[in-house]
This record gives structure tokens, C-alpha cells and sequence, in this order.
């Protein structure tokens, strides 16, 4: 028999057979493939408690699986593989693997919160998937997903002089995402703004640029918010088993630098 | 001086019917089959009670003591009714003691009977000693032991717990709900969470049904603040390898076949009809209902009302039912009892 709608199999499940006889009925060849189905060996509980203890993670347990936020959300109805309500569940139940098969889409949620407004059991399934993008990042199952980049880009940028440059943060984002710094869009912009902006503000925009101005007395804050930031990171890196990790590589990078032989 | 109302079963419901008709002045005669009062949640050894949260031998226990020192109820514990006959107003049942009694009406409160897991064979009761039901449990907690696994006394890492086990299966003839047992093992599962923090609880369903305003205290709470997991699969069949029990079926919100290993697994047992309802309807006359519980007439007219005028019913003995709701029905029993006994119930019904 030759299997319909095939591409919606895993190939990893298709078994062929060169020479398989069972109870004496030859089932080789291409005409029995047969479709093995995954099984679920396994519940891994530390992945609910990782995840809950991500910001936006914290109400996950408490999702009845009632699909309201698959049904509202933006994505879901450009891509119906988007499905938040179900990783919510392979989460819960600790279905790890098949939550990894889904990593390049998870990170696509647009943080429009319609699933937030819809959620009856107030899980805010909208943070949820911001902390399962999060974890799979800090896991490293994932590089870092342009808006990680960005946020990172913006905030190293406040905490550094208490004051927001765009242009600068733009670069830096175009730059560490591997963009040219020449978009199309962005010369349309900025010739727009060349026009449109009264000249004194232009001037004020380009001596900024190069003198980049800080807040005054900000250094107290920089390291009042620094102490904060690195605190939280510790937290998280604790509640994800990554303390290990990270001693495992100091330990790694030492005895790597010890010269051979002593 | 009217004739005592017979009351038999001395569970909530027979217990909440006594205390009513001593209360107001009516003599009555508790006939208790079992050598001491309470019905199922003592004679079971329940733990906390749904949804008071008391512990059952603290709150039925009151019950019982109300009643035994009440002058006006007279208690016939180990006895049973072996003939019944009369009329609204003078009847006679003879005991299984050798005495006859005269009463003016009776009321049935003879409850119901666990339903006997050995029937499931496939998920592994009578077979792997780590499979126990809700009822044992129960005993885990309020015999002060815990909550440990039979076979070596260690404390479960991860338990299953099975719900209607013995309630909606055709496969053997139990079409209905036993409507506590969700509630009962969301209560279960909080109880274990409470005692083993680092154990989890699962809860394979196919509905839930955790009732009005039990939804928010049980179903909710439970995943809310006790991280109880609910997963919607009807078990196929528990097996053991090694010290786990596996638990195979498929978990339906993904699809998929599912053999997971547990320590413990656990039957929320549903309430079967009195094994004795067969005789209980021959000797009273009166007719069960299709599923084999006690027929009850239309609630609109006399309260419960059976098929026999002058004998009433309350309590799981009727269908399955919670304490709550069996007392309520004692209590309400106790009040058309109490108008036959008065003559009253004559005058009404004309
Ligand atoms: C595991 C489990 C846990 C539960 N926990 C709760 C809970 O937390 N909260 C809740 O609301 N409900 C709970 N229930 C339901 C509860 O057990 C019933 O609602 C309650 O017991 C019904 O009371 P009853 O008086 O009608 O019947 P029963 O409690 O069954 O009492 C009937 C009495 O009649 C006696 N009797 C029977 N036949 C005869 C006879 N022929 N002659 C004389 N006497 C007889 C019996 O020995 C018994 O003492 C639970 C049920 C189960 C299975
Ligand atoms: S916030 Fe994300 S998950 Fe929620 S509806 Fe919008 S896109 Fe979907
Ligand atoms: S709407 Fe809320 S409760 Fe419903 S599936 Fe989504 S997260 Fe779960
Ligand atoms: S109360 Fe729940 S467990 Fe009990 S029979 Fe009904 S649905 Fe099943």
C-alpha cells in the first residue's frame, strides 16, 4: 500500500525493510513501509518547573487545555503550527522532545496578548511563550532570536549612559544580526527625516551621535540596575541546572590554559 | 404515643434522619447491619472530608455520638431486617436478633458498596501490590502511616491516579457518574502533594467532574497551588517491570501512545449499588431502578418517596451521592417519616 499525505510523517518513522518475514508473511520492500508511532516513555517534571520560573512562565500549571489561546492568537491563523495551547501542554506533561521538534517556530509569537484577553484561567500564555523562547535559548537549543538581540542591544545601551541613541542602537542591532547597515527602508527614513525635521533638530540628532550624552549622576543607578540584572541571571541560570554548566566550563577553560604536563 | 420510625443503615444519611426525628420528639430504632455507626466514611476509615476538609472520624463521628446519646434513638447495631410487613402507620419488621418491632414508617438509608477493582483486571488491582484504590489511600492518611507504597514501604516518587474506575463502563454494565470520585481524588492528590513535596500526582481523566462550587476548591486549587496534573486518557492496561508499574494507554490531546512509568497507581473506585439491594427490595417491596440503586418516586411529591407508601429512602442508597447530600436527604426523609408516624401523612395524601 502506498501511503497518503506521506510528507505528514517524520521520515525518521518510515520503516522499509530489505528482508523482514514475520509469522510467515513476507513483509519486505517498499510496498510495507511501516509507520512506526512515537511513544511517550517518559514524563521530564523539570521542565515545568524551568520554565515557571522564567518571567512569564509562572502560571503554566495552571492551563486546563482548552485551546482558547491557539483560537485567538495572531500567528495561529497565518501558521497553524503555531499552536501555543499545545506546547503549553508538552511543557506541562514534560514531552521535551517533541517540544524541541517545534524550536524555530516558538520564538514567532508577536506578543500580541489576544491570547491573554482569551485565557480563562489567567495563564497569560503570552509570557509563556516568551519564557519557553527564553529557555530554549538559555539552554542553548536556539541561538538568540533578533528581538533577544535587540532588547539586549537597547537596555546595554540605557543601563550604559541612562539615554536612548536609535541610531546607534539600530547599528548595533543591524550589526551584531548580521544585516548590511544599508537597508532600503532606512535610507527612505532617514532622507524623509533630512527633509521633514526642522534643522536645529537634525543638528541636535548628529551631535548626539558623536558626543553621546549620558545622564548625569548615573552611575549609581548603572550599578544598582548591573547588580539587579546579574542577580536575576544567576536565579535563572539556577532554576535551569545551568550552574553546573557554567562551573563545568570555567573548569574546562582553566585546565585547557594549564600547559600540558604539569 | 405513636410507633417508632424504623430506620435502616446507619451511615450520614440514616444518622442525619435519626437525629431529626429525636430532635423534634419522635422515638425511632437505628438497625445498623455493621457492629458500630457511621457508614462508609468510618466503617471506610475516609481521611479529610470533601469539602468541609474535617477529618471523617471527627465530623461523622460527631454524628454518631449525637446520636447514641439520644434516649430517643434506640441502636441495633449488627442486626439486619429479615421480614417487613403492613401498612403506613403499623407496620412490623422481625430482626435478624428474633425480635419483632412494630413502626409507623421506615426509612431506607442502607447506602451503597465500593465497587470491587478485582472487575478491572487489565488495570492490574488483586495483581501488583502498588496498585491500591481511593479507599486505601484514604486509610494511608488516616491511620497517621502516610502515604507509602505496599510492597517495600517507600515513599512514591511519581503516582497515577485512574479516575472511574468501576463508574461509566459498559464493558461492565456501570453506565453511571459516582460523581464524588473526581473530587475525591483532586482532595487525594492535594492530600499526597501536602505530605511527599517532591512526588508527582497525575490524573488520567475522561471528564471531569468536579461539581459546582467544587470546581474552584478542588479542580482548580489543586493545579493551581498543588501542581497536580491532569491528563485526558482512558488507561489500557497497568503492568509492572521491576518496581514500577507501567502505565500504558494514549494521551489524546497529542495523539500519541503513552507507557509511563509510576510508583503507585491508584483506583478513584465509583459507588456501586448495595450488594444487599436485591434483598432489601424483596423483603420491603419495593422496586430498585434500572441500574440496581433504590427507585425513588418524583421528588415533587413526597419526599423521599419509594414505590411503597410509608417507606422512604435517603443517602447513596437512591444513586450515588455525596455526605452533604445524603444528610440533606436524611434529614428530609426524617420529615415525610415523621408525618406518617404523626397520621399526618394519611390526611395529606387524600
Ligand atoms: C473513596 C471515597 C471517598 C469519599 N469521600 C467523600 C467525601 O470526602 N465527601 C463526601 O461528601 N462524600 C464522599 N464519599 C461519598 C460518601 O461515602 C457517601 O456520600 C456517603 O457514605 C453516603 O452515606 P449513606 O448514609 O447514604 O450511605 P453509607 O455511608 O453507605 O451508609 C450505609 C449504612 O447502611 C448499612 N447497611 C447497608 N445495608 C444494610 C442492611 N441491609 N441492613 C442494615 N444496615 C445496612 C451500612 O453498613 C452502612 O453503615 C466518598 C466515597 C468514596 C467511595
Ligand atoms: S501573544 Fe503570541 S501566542 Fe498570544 S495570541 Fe499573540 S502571537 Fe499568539
Ligand atoms: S487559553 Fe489558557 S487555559 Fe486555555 S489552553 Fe490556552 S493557556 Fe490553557
Ligand atoms: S465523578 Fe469523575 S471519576 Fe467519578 S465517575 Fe464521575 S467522572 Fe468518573
Amino acid at each position: 500500500m502506498p501511503i497518503h499525505e506521506e510528507h505528514l510523517i517524520r521520515p525518521e518513522n518510515l520503516k522499509t525493510h530489505e528482508n523482514l518475514v514475520i509469522d510467515g508473511v513476507d513483509v519486505s520492500g517498499h510496498w510495507s513501509t511501516f509507520i512506526e508511532s512515537r511513544v511517550v516513555t517518559d514524563y521530564n517534571e523539570a521542565i515545568e518547573e524551568e520554565i515557571s520560573s522564567l518571567p512569564g512562565g509562572e502560571f503554566i500549571h495552571r492551563c486546563w487545555q482548552c485551546g482558547s489561546c491557539t483560537n485567538s492568537c495572531t500567528v495561529n491563523a497565518v501558521n497553524p503550527e503555531f499552536n501555543p495551547r499545545y506546547w503549553i501542554y508538552l511543557i506541562r506533561m514534560g514531552m521535551e522532545s517533541e517540544l524541541l521538534r517545534d524550536r524555530d517556530i516558538i520564538w514567532q509569537c508577536v506578543s500580541c496578548n489576544k491570547c491573554t484577553y482569551a485565557c480563562p484561567r489567567d495563564v497569560m500564555p503570552e509570557g509563556v511563550m516568551k519564557a519557553t523562547a527564553h529557555w530554549l535559548e538559555l539552554k542553548g537549543h536556539t541561538p538568540k532570536s533578533p528581538s533577544t538581540v535587540f532588547d539586549e542591544v537597547f537596555a546595554g545601551q540605557v543601563i550604559e549612559t541612562g539615554k536612548i541613541e536609535e541610531g546607534r542602537v539600530l547599528r548595533h542591532f543591524l550589526k551584531r544580526t548580521g544585516q548590511p547597515m544599508i537597508q532600503p527602508w532606512l535610507v527612505e527614513m532617514v532622507k524623509r527625516m533630512v527633509f521633514g525635521l526642522p534643522l536645529k533638530m537634525l543638528i541636535h540628532l548628529g551631535l548626539a551621535n558623536i558626543f553621546r550624552p549620558r545622564t548625569s549622576q548615573w552611575a549609581r543607578a548603572r550599578s544598582a540596575i548591573n547588580e539587579y540584572v546579574a542577580e536575576k541571571e544567576d536565579e535563572h541560570q539556577t532554576a535551569l541546572g545551568l550552574d553546573d554548566l557554567v562551573e563545568l566550563a570555567k573548569q574546562e577553560v582553566t585546565s585547557k590554559s594549564t600547559p600540558a604536563g604539569e | 404515643m405513636t410507633k417508632p420510625v424504623l430506620i435502616v443503615g446507619g451511615g450520614p444519611a440514616g444518622l442525619a434522619a435519626a437525629h431529626s426525628l429525636a430532635s423534634i420528639g419522635q422515638k425511632c430504632i437505628l438497625v445498623e447491619k455493621e457492629d458500630r455507626l457511621g457508614g462508609a466514611p468510618i466503617l471506610s476509615g475516609y481521611a479529610k472530608l470533601v469539602p468541609s476538609g474535617e477529618w471523617a472520624k471527627d465530623a461523622i463521628g460527631g454524628m454518631v455520638s449525637r446520636v447514641e446519646n439520644n434516649k430517643l434513638v434506640e441502636i441495633k447495631t449488627g442486626t439486619i431486617v429479615n421480614e417487613f410487613s403492613g401498612n403506613p402507620g403499623s407496620f412490623s419488621a422481625k430482626l435478624s436478633d428474633g425480635k419483632t418491632i412494630k413502626a409507623s414508617s421506615a426509612i431506607l438509608s442502607t447506602g451503597f458498596t465500593h465497587f470491587d477493582s478485582v472487575n478491572k483486571p487489565e488495570w492490574g488491582f488483586g495483581t501488583f501490590e502498588n496498585v491500591v484504590t481511593t479507599t486505601q489511600v484514604e486509610q494511608m492518611i488516616s491511620s497517621g502511616q502516610g502515604v507509602r507504597c505496599p510492597s517495600d514501604g517507600r515513599k512514591p516518587k511519581r503516582v497515577a491516579i485512574l479516575l472511574c474506575v468501576g463508574s461509566r463502563d459498559r464493558q461492565i454494565g456501570r453506565e453511571w457518574c459516582s460523581k464524588i470520585c473526581c473530587t475525591v481524588s483532586a482532595n487525594l492528590a492535594m492530600e499526597i502533594r501536602e505530605e511527599l513535596e517532591d512526588c508527582h500526582v497525575y490524573i488520567y481523566y475522561m471528564d471531569i467532574r468536579t461539581f459546582g462550587l467544587y470546581e474552584t476548591s478542588y479542580y482548580w486549587r489543586s493545579q493551581e497551588e498543588f501542581k497536580v496534573k491532569y491528563i485526558k486518557a482512558r488507561i489500557a492496561e497497568v503492568t509492572q517491570k521491576d518496581d514500577k508499574l507501567i502505565v500504558k494507554g494514549e494521551d489524546t490531546l497529542v495523539k500519541r501512545p503513552i507507557t509511563i512509568p509510576f510508583d503507585m497507581v491508584v483506583h478513584a473506585i465509583g459507588m456501586d449499588p448495595n450488594v444487599d439491594n436485591m434483598l432489601i427490595s424483596t423483603i420491603f417491596g419495593i422496586d430498585l431502578e434500572p441500574h440496581g440503586f433504590i427507585g425513588k418516586q418524583n421528588s415533587y411529591g413526597d419526599i423521599g418517596a419509594t414505590s411503597r407508601p410509608g417507606v422512604f429512602i435517603a443517602g447513596a442508597a437512591t444513586g450515588p451521592e455525596s455526605i452533604d447530600d445524603s444528610i440533606a436527604q436524611g434529614h428530609a426523609a426524617a420529615m415525610s417519616a415523621y408525618a406518617v408516624a404523626q397520621g399526618a401523612g394519611k390526611v395529606a395524601a387524600e
